[in-house]
């Protein structure tokens, strides 16, 4: 058995797709979200130009559990050459 | 922007967001800035000269919506597994996180050191200050003075700083630029500090403090003399 090792990407998750072909939320109050999400706190976006929104931290986090898609399809090549892998950028212990 | 919200009418069942479908969602959300995240690699061994620091200065990402926002911070290492002398800065799209940048040479940063690294959630309190930059809540309406966020992993210490593009002083008004007094300039950096010292959930008598650039370059490091405290 070969294990295939290519770094081609592969074809992009549908969240991936999804993100890529989504508009811009042009009007916030026009959004209906499901009850259990909190909304933009409108007193943020009172004077908010078109598409220009303020987010507070409790908003912006419940979306953390939902999006956990590579946001690129070459996403593990562009960490390695900037930030690198985790593990070999530890310090090095003592030997 | 190229979005037209007048001229299309959506019902609200078509507009569906990453909540009603993580895998066909319409509509994403829009930052008010594009934002940039960029990577300080520790310098390899041996080269510790301050020379090469632009070239360990590598751009990551640049990014303009929240969904894309938790896709990177979902798949990146996190500051608590990163080498020491490493930095995230999450920069405003167009500056670079260094003073000599025309943007920033007139600016300064708020900066708080967390010395006990291992009683620190370092991860949550830099997570919580990006959200701050990227949810625009770090200033008002208006000041255009955030330029970017950092956090800085180093021996016995992390260090967080938000940087800015005066150090308020006095704006004279000009087309299209509301000008600021020497006092509101004053004033709209120090509440930038108040800001980041609630989102860092700082205790009161914990002291955070601002310094101009120019100042820290003259004196060779980031321990200028305080020029506000909050």
């Amino acid at each position: 058995l070969v294990l295939k090792t290519s770094t081609e990407p592969g074809p992009p998750s549908a969240a991936l797709t999804a993100l890529r072909s989504a508009r811009f939320i042009g009007d916030i109050n026009s959004i209906k979200y499901p009850e259990y999400i909190m909304s933009p706190n409108p007193a943020l976006n009172a004077a908010a130009p078109a598409g220009k929104f303020k987010y507070q931290k409790d908003f912006l986090l419940q979306f953390q559990s939902v999006f956990t898609e590579k946001p690129h399809q070459e996403w593990d090549k562009i960490i390695r050459e900037t930030v690198g892998e985790p593990d070999s950028a530890r310090p090095q212990t003592a030997r | 922007t190229e979005s037209k919200p007048r001229e299309e009418p959506q019902s609200a069942q078509e507009q569906l967001t990453v909540f009603h479908s993580p895998e066909g969602f319409t509509v994403k959300h829009p930052l008010m800035n594009k934002w940039t995240l960029w990577f300080t690699k520790p310098a390899p061994p041996g080269k510790t000269g301050s020379d090469n620091w632009a070239d360990l200065l590598k751009n990551v990402v640049t990014f303009d919506s929240v969904e894309e926002f938790w896709g990177i911070y979902n798949n990146i290492t996190k500051t608590s597994d990163l080498a020491i002398k490493s930095d995230y800065h999450l920069f405003k799209d167009g500056v670079r996180p260094e003073w000599e940048d025309v943007q920033n040479k007139a600016g300064g940063k708020w900066a708080y050191q967390f010395k006990n690294k291992s009683n620190v959630p370092i991860d949550e309190l830099w997570l919580h200050v990006m959200l701050a930059a990227i949810g625009e809540t770090l200033e008002k309406e208006g000041d255009s003075e955030v330029m970017g966020v950092v956090v800085n992993v180093r021996r016995g210490l992390y260090r967080i700083g938000v940087w800015t593009r005066t150090t308020g002083g006095m704006i004279r008004p000009g087309p299209g630029v509301a000008g600021r007094t020497l006092e509101e300039g004053r004033e709209t950096l120090l509440e930038i500090g108040r800001r980041f010292k609630e989102v860092l959930r700082l205790p009161e008598r914990e002291a955070v403090e601002f310094a101009g650039h120019t100042e820290s370059a003259h004196i060779g490091s980031s321990r200028a003399k305080a020029k506000y405290t909050v």
